[in-house]
């Protein structure tokens, strides 16, 4: 049986019986769409729109549509990718490693936030097919299947490859663990639905009927997959990082990445996930269930991975100094002062300044302040992921190649296109699918909803 | 039957005629097709009928598409086999400069030239243009026949018009005028002079774009007979070149090269090099080759070399001349001139003749004539008469000249009286050209009788006195062109074929000069073979007239003076470009200029002192245009901020601005011919007075392949010393990286996880000599040709796109001292410069392989990195992780796409015929680099297998290599203990600890560039070595 | 036998009471057939005496399939079937293949876990969960008690067990089957 600490703030307000959580998330899921949802809908299909005119072109014409150069082989497309995953990584964690450490607080944000995994790893996935010279031909050469052109094998000492099984895995099993939790609340919305609704969600929840047999099956699958998800969600930025990490370009080649990498993933990801809840709380009016208490805790994790990036940061460049090789010191020097300063600073100023006001408690629990700060988060993670590739490449080794890189309308459109998909997709999951875990809040309802406190204090 | 009278008429507006009907009447359809009329009521039904009938018609006409018929070989020519290729030995012409090669032919097509080695002159040696000048052949803008007022007419025509009116000039005693370049073919020379006999008052005028009139004129003033002697810096220990780039563009640079790189190659047993000396208003290619290289106004030439006359004078104990002013290292210059005198040569690019006789002056005085300067043989390139030429132009404008005939040579474009000719040309009566397209001249005369290509003629030019080389014809003219020398005869009326005239021609007068052979055909099959054919110079006694020198003083004392505040202006030759005869060749145009890495422009250099006046940058190509205002006219030119270039000069590339060259040339650039200024007589390049800039603040991006000037004093790319330093220490200059680990110092080499492979077979490399590289650039064009490496343009090489598979970085040192790492950026004013040839350097350790996903570029049991373009999928890892960034990738599809029909040897029929057919035309979105000739390597191994045999050194050889004038690339088999380049770097397998044998290289000057990340490259270089007492900024 | 189930259905809407009946009820020796919750109610497998899922075990199992097929497909591909010289490398490179045997390694222990499952409780679509009472995924806790397995008790003996216990209704249903 679980205790909970009276100190602890409640994290269901406003005295939610089990049956209201079932009405309160039911609700949205069986209502018809707002005409604010179908606002933001409409906005995400026509970016996509927009954004599809500029894949169009690139696979039409060639990746010469893009402002890439013989000496920058990347910038706006695997800055994109990185960002991308990255943003990918809270979802997981969020429901993988708290649930490990069995924190209650997760369970009215996991769903979200596993949803906007599965989207986000979409929306990089795009980006190393579509950053292929022969995408057509890469998007399956690159698996290891048994083919016509003589036993003709993959590289499996390159770590695009290591991407592709680890994005690949990522994906999936986020999809399972997804889908999982799902189950009981498709049982719920069937058992309220009728005619098509009832056979299209009596499907999704195979047939799901809540036997005590199966609910102990189910904790231990869900408690291995947490267990199997957690060294996942961590080797995936870890073998991002090593695209970088293992080649021999100053300020790629650098041991720091995996650990770097993977707070910038998790410290980003908290913050796509607070702007996005922000949002739904607000449109879905689920202030009792995704409560300031919630937002303040994802806040203070903001605060420590935005910290371990701060370090990480200062750390390499002692590295390169105390390295004493010129190019590996020059390619920082580079970083700070060169043409690409402006890059550099505004990372610093958004990665390791802004999340530093969240050790005011004001700001912390204010929703407006939260929001403004998640997404500057996210814009300087972008700008990390492009100092870090472009200002690399774009001065190596031999000064003789070094080049500028200037993105073009259609680097832009692409990273645009991925925008649209993104919430395209999490409009429509927001739309049908049951935003909150209800299953998990249910089991809650009792231990921590305000009055249960109360009478424990 | 009796035939119908009637006539039936369609209407009353017939009938009467009405002019409104008879002029419809005319047209197939009405102008316009009526959709709806004035009223605006609908008139469908007129439209669909007319749209109805216009289908019909179109598609009946669509049946009449010709024909196309394949027919295969029934009996194959004996001498064609598919996939073998056929060499030929033949001469490159172009105007005055003629090279001994051997050109390559593949199924009856030339696809590449190579360098003669049994010519004495070029010694296997070409250059860009002489590489390029395959694709030149190709070229779809040739005319395809001759051509009347612009229009094609036949050949019958044309020589029957053109005979009639030069035999009734004749007959009236007009004038007749043949206006050439330097004409080497003694065949046609004697075809000129049977037109002339012919023709009594045809007289040969002979120009040259680029003019040495100053040396021959300055020779016959100082000797008594105008000549060009021939140079042979080979034997020079001290050489004082005055603006003379002879390394690039002056006279024959292949062949000075060749004799310079010998005095510049150096190792343990032999440590010593020529020292050189150059004085130059731009950085040239040979200036920055010096050892000393001091910038000067041109008008500082003169009294500059007045001054060393003076210096040698002095020492010689002999008259000085009035006036002389002297420099930096002027003074050094005589001083070791003097030392080692009959071992010296002292040479000047102007073409004053004043200038030239004081330079007669000191090589006499130094002996040097005999030694490093045979005036026995003296060269034929350069025969122009720039008095000649000008008194033409007089003439005609007076309209003395009845006819004129332009053979092939464009001097409406290219000469310095250009604008007065091409007003005089109306003023003639019958105008005629042998251009082998419409171009500046050919455009504005009657008649066109296009001349073949150098590639399709029997011919033979006669380089030196006494040296012939033969030219051969490698195809079978591809347009209805015909040899100029047979149209002079056939207008003289003689109907002989040149060949058969070219061949009695040499049974006359060059079968007697040899014994070697007894029949004229055996005689004539050998010289075929060889190319070459020498019977030597003959003697000649000179002694310098020291009037002539008192005369040139006292000439340039009036002419050179250093005018106070305004701009000097220095015109010269790209190293590409040439006079610009070529400039519809892609592969000339997108070729990176040695010196400021620009493609396809010519701009305004200037000295960083005067751009930072002026608030002139020049940042990753970005920079302004100027207005550069030269005897008044103004042009819009682009300025480039040139470290080298003496303050308060300008220089400006000849070859640029054409018109009417064809599309891939037209309105790039400005034509710099019309700044040519005239001194004593000659058309000179330098302009000393009425000179201004105004910078006009519109930017303009030049396109360079280099926009960073320094190394950043990184010692792991460059490592260069001086030859004191070197002869105390053989590893002077090297820097040899350790890696700390475990408490001890490394080699980078052993630190690593892996044993790596042993390549027992073959193990290909290649050693390049900075020291002998001059940067010339030749193997960037052979290297084009051979791999079919496409041309971007201007477009995508501003967008840092260029394909090159072997580049030349050309890094300047920076600015002493450099104090920040921002400063390391900043060129000195009078920078050291250094050419690095730098290619896949295909690493036994590579980067690029581990990081392929799709294991399309791996290793190859020779050592090679190859490149699998059908397995690739360009993810474009293995560019990022390359460090020595030579990997391209084909970011658009750059054949048959309209958007790059500037690379014409992938964009139209006639030029595909260049393409290299063992080498792939690469996809859009595959990666390529260089593959050191991978299909060379596998046809001299299978050539080798044929005769069961191991391949000999030497008979697989690389593009680039084989096309080095200063032979600085070495490639072979480390494999080959006997091999060159395991010479060169006296490789040695030693037993290491573990038991393998590991590769030791005992050539102390050989090392790796960026040792330090051990991806153990199979390309060595030898460190740069400068003859010099200490290193300068 | 009829080919019909007689059911007593106690009703719960609060999960510790649940907890405490079910120990109650099995104490007075009624069989329980099976307990039903909108929500997972720990402890409930052990009050039921449930054994512990051997779940983990089917993972650890496919999770080394995944290491074994991973290894040997990598060092078959690169090492044996056709090997080639990449970056100076030995053929078979045991460090570079450590990131793709992790991943097939948790790939196929999560798909192979998942999968059994599925199967061992007869998840699928389209199946008809047969509710015995449409509350059980909204707020109610249905004890089901199968009459025809406590023959030995009487049916209104066992509905005012089940009163005591703290059910808030106790209903009789009959499936068929």
């Amino acid at each position: 049986m679980q205790v909970t600490s009276p100190v602890r703030k409640p994290l269901i307000t406003g005295g939610k019986t089990v049956h209201d959580v079932t009405e309160d998330i039911c609700r949205q899921v069986e209502a018809k769409p707002s005409k604010l949802w179908l606002m933001a809908f409409g906005v995400s299909v026509v970016t996509l729109a927009i954004g599809f005119l500029a894949v169009a072109a690139t696979l039409w014409e060639g990746i010469g549509m893009w402002g890439l150069n013989k000496t920058v082989g990347w910038a706006w497309d695997i800055t994109n990718f990185v960002w991308w995953v990255g943003i990918g990584h809270a979802g997981t964690l969020i429901s993988a490693v708290l649930l490990l450490f069995r924190q209650k607080w997760r369970m009215a944000i996991n769903r979200a936030a596993e949803a906007m995994t599965i989207f986000a790893v979409i929306c990089a996935a795009m980006f190393p097919v579509l950053h292929m010279g022969r995408p057509w031909l890469g998007a399956y050469w690159a698996l290891p299947l048994p083919n016509t052109f003589g036993s003709l094998w993959v590289n499996f000492n390159s770590p695009l490859l290591w991407d592709v099984f680890a994005i690949s895995t990522y994906f999936s099993v986020s999809l399972v663990f997804w889908y999982l939790g799902l189950v009981p609340d498709f049982a719920t919305i069937r058992d309220r639905a009728t005619g098509m609704r009832k056979t299209i969600y009596g499907a999704l929840s195979l047939g799901w009927d809540g036997a005590a047999r199966t609910w102990s099956r189910y904790e231990s699958v869900s408690l291995i997959l947490a267990g199997l998800a957690t060294p996942l969600v961590l080797s995936v930025h870890t073998i991002v990082s090593f695209d970088f990490a293992t080649s021999v370009i100053p300020g790629w080649h650098t041991t720091i990445f995996p650990p770097y990498f993977v707070a910038g993933a998790i410290f980003s990801g908290f913050a796509m996930v607070l702007t996005l809840m922000i949002v739904t709380r607000q449109v879905f009016k689920l202030q009792d269930y995704i409560t300031i208490e919630h937002i303040e805790l994802m806040n203070i994790v903001i605060i420590v991975t935005g910290s371990i990036v701060g370090i990480a940061y200062i750390t390499e460049f002692f590295i390169a100094w105390y390295s004493g090789v010129p190019a590996e010191q020059y390619a920082f020097f580079n970083r700070m002062q060169g043409p690409y300063w402006w890059a550099y600073w505004s990372m610093m100023t958004c990665n390791v300044i802004s999340p530093q006001l969240f050790w005011s408690k004001k700001i912390r629990t204010s929703i407006a302040a939260t929001f403004i700060i998640s997404i500057i988060v996210n814009i300087g993670m972008w700008f990390e992921r492009f100092v870090i590739i472009v200002t690399s490449l774009h001065r190596d080794y031999l000064p003789s190649s070094w080049a500028m890189f200037y993105p073009t309308v259609y680097d832009m459109g692409v990273y645009l296109f991925t925008f649209g998909l993104f919430f395209t997709a999490f409009f429509l999951f927001a739309k049908f699918f049951p935003v909150i875990n209800m299953a998990e809040v249910k089991s809650i309802v009792k231990s921590s909803s305000e009055n249960s406190v109360e009478k424990t204090a | 039957m009796k035939e119908n009278q009637k006539t039936y008429w369609k209407g009353i507006e017939q009938l009467t005629n009405d002019s409104e009907f008879v002029k419809k009447n005319e047209s197939e359809f009405p102008e316009y097709l009526p959709v709806t009329d004035q009223e605006g009521n609908s008139n469908r039904r007129d439209f669909l009928k007319l749209m109805g009938f216009g289908i019909a018609a179109v598609s009946l006409a669509a049946c009449e598409t010709p024909v196309r018929k394949a027919i295969p070989y029934l009996n194959k020519p004996v001498d064609i086999d598919p996939s073998v290729p056929n060499y030929y030995a033949s001469t490159y012409v172009n105007g005055g400069d003629a090279v001994s090669i051997v050109v390559k032919t593949r199924e009856g097509r030339p696809i590449k030239i190579e360098g003669n080695k049994y010519s004495t002159i070029g010694q296997g040696g070409t250059n860009a243009q002489v590489e390029a000048s395959v694709l030149s052949l190709y070229d779809k803008e040739r005319l395809a026949g001759p051509t009347k007022d612009g229009a094609d007419a036949d050949w019958e025509t044309v020589d029957k018009e053109i005979a009639a009116q030069l035999n009734d000039i004749a007959a009236k005693g007009g004038q007749i005028r043949i206006v050439s370049q330097s004409v080497l073919s003694p065949t046609t020379k004697r075809a000129v002079g049977e037109f002339a006999s012919r023709f009594p008052t045809a007289q040969h005028v002979t120009y040259d774009a680029a003019s040495a009139y100053g040396i021959s004129e300055a020779h016959r003033r100082s000797f008594g007979e105008a000549m060009v002697p021939s140079y042979d810096f080979s034997k020079a220990h001290t050489i004082v070149s005055i603006g003379a780039d002879f390394l690039g563009t002056w006279i024959s640079p292949i062949q000075f090269s060749k004799q310079y790189s010998k005095t510049r190659k150096i190792n343990e047993h032999h440590r010593e090099m020529s020292r050189h000396f150059h004085f130059e208003s731009n950085l040239s290619l040979t200036g920055s080759n010096a050892d000393y290289r001091t910038p000067i106004k041109p008008s500082q030439a003169g009294p500059l070399v007045a001054a060393i006359y003076n210096g040698i004078a002095a020492k010689a104990g002999q008259a000085k001349v009035s006036g002389g002013a002297s420099v930096e290292h002027a003074s050094q210059a005589i001083n070791e001139l003097w030392a080692t005198r009959g071992k010296s040569l002292v040479v000047s690019g102007s073409n004053d003749p004043m200038v030239q006789v004081l330079i007669n002056g000191i090589n006499s005085m130094l002996g040097n004539y005999g030694a490093t300067i045979d005036a026995n043989a003296p060269v034929h390139y350069r025969q122009g008469n720039d008095q000649a030429m000008s008194n033409l132009v007089k003439e005609m404008n007076g309209g003395a000249i009845s006819a004129v005939i332009f053979f092939n040579c464009n001097p409406i474009y290219d000469s310095a009286e250009g604008v007065a000719l091409s007003a005089a040309v109306s003023k003639v009566g019958l105008t005629i050209s042998t251009s082998d397209r419409l171009d500046e001249t050919a455009s504005v005369v009657k008649y066109v009788a296009p001349d073949h290509h150098y590639l399709e003629q029997w011919n033979d030019a006669e380089l030196r006195e006494g040296h012939y080389s033969l030219l051969q014809p490698t195809i079978s003219p591809i347009f209805k062109t015909r040899q100029a020398p047979e149209s002079f005869l056939k207008w003289a009326g003689q109907d002989v074929e040149y060949y058969t005239y070219l061949q009695n021609n040499w049974r006359e007068n060059f079968f007697g000069k040899q014994s070697d052979t007894s029949t004229f055909q055996t005689f004539w099959d050998k010289t075929l073979y060889d190319g070459v054919f020498e019977t030597g110079g003959s003697n000649r006694s000179l002694s310098f007239d020291a009037a002539a020198a008192n005369a040139a003083a006292t000439s340039i004392a009036q002419n050179y003076k250093v005018s106070g505040g305004g701009f000097e202006l220095s015109l010269y030759q790209k190293i590409g470009l040439g006079d610009g005869s070529q400039a519809n060749n892609p592969w000339l145009q997108e070729m990176s200029d040695p010196i400021t890495k620009a493609t396809w422009d010519n701009y305004l250099t200037m000295s960083i002192t005067d751009a930072n006046e002026m608030g002139i940058t020049l940042n990753e190509g970005e920079t302004q245009l100027v207005d550069l205002t030269v005897g008044g006219t103004t042009v819009k030119v682009p300025a480039l901020v040139q470290p080298g270039q003496a303050i308060g000069t300008l220089g400006m590339a000849v070859g640029y601005g054409r018109t009417k060259a064809g599309r891939v040339a037209d309105g790039l650039g400005v034509n710099a011919y019309p700044m040519m200024t005239k001194l004593n007589g000659a058309s000179v390049m330098d302009v000393f007075a009425g000179v201004s800039v105004t910078a006009t603040g519109e930017s303009y991006r030049i396109a360079q392949t280099q926009t960073h000037q320094t190394y950043m004093g990184r010692e792991n790319v460059i490592q260069e010393s001086t030859l004191p330093e070197y002869k105390k220490d053989a590893s002077a200059g090297r820097w040899h990286p350790k890696v700390y680990q475990e408490g001890k110092y490394l080699k980078p080499s052993k630190i690593t996880l892996w044993k790596g492979h042993e390549y027992s077979n073959h193990h290909w490399a290649m050693s390049i000599d900075m020291n002998s590289c001059t940067g010339c650039s030749a193997c960037t064009v052979a290297c084009q040709a051979e791999n079919n490496v496409p041309v971007v343009g201007k477009e995508e090489v501003l967008n840092r796109r260029e394909m090159a598979w072997i580049r030349i970085d050309r890094y300047y040192s920076a600015a002493n001292p450099a104090g920040s790492k921002k400063e390391l950026e900043d060129a000195a004013e009078n920078p050291e410069v250094t050419f690095q040839p730098m290619m896949c350097q295909h690493c036994n350790n590579a980067p690029c392989e581990t990081v392929c996903p799709v294991a399309a570029t791996t290793h190859s049991s020779e050592g090679l990195n190859q490149m699998t373009y059908n397995r690739c999928i360009g993810t474009r890892y293995c560019a990022n992780n390359c460090p020595y960034k030579v990997r391209r990738f084909n970011w658009f599809k750059y054949h048959d796409n309209t958007q790059f029909d500037m690379n014409s040897s992938m964009n139209n029929d006639l030029g595909k015929m260049v393409l290299n057919p063992d080498v792939t035309v690469r996809a859009r979105g595959v990666m390529e680099k260089c593959t050191m000739c991978v299909q060379r390597i596998q046809a001299g191994k299978l050539a080798a297998k044929r005769e069961d045999r191991r391949p000999v050194d030497g008979e697989i050889n690389v593009a680039c290599a084989s096309a080095c004038p200063s032979d600085a690339i070495t490639f072979g088999d480390l494999n080959d203990q006997n091999s060159r380049i395991s010479q060169l770097l006296q490789i040695e397998k030693k037993e290491d600890g573990e038991g393998a044998t590991e590769r030791v290289v005992n050539e102390e000057r050989a090392y790796h560039v960026l040792e330090e990340i051990n991806v153990n490259p199979n390309v060595w270089y030898m460190t740069k070595i400068r003859n010099k007492q200490k290193t300068e900024a | 036998m009829s080919d019909s189930k007689d059911f007593i259905l106690g009703v719960y809407d609060d999960e510790d009471v649940l907890l405490h009946a079910v120990s109650k009820i099995r104490g007075a020796g009624i069989k329980i057939d099976e307990v039903y919750s909108p929500f997972p109610v720990h402890g409930l497998d052990d009050e039921l005496g449930y054994k512990k899922s051997r779940l983990p075990i089917a993972a650890f199992l496919f999770g080394m399939l995944g290491t074994t097929l991973a290894l040997t497909m990598q060092i078959w591909m690169l090492g044996i079937d056709w090997p080639m010289i990449i970056g100076g490398k030995n053929f078979v490179a045991i460090p570079d293949f450590v990131p793709v045997t992790f991943e097939l390694t948790v790939l196929l222990a999560a798909f192979g876990m998942v999968g059994t499952f599925l199967v061992s409780s007869d998840l699928k679509p389209w199946k008809d969960p047969k509710l015995l009472d449409i509350r059980i995924t909204d707020d109610k806790h249905i004890m089901a008690i199968d009459l025809a397995k406590n023959k030995a008790v009487d049916a209104a003996q066992i509905g005012s067990a089940l009163k005591d216990s703290g059910a808030v209704e106790v209903n009789d249903k009959k499936v068929e089957e």
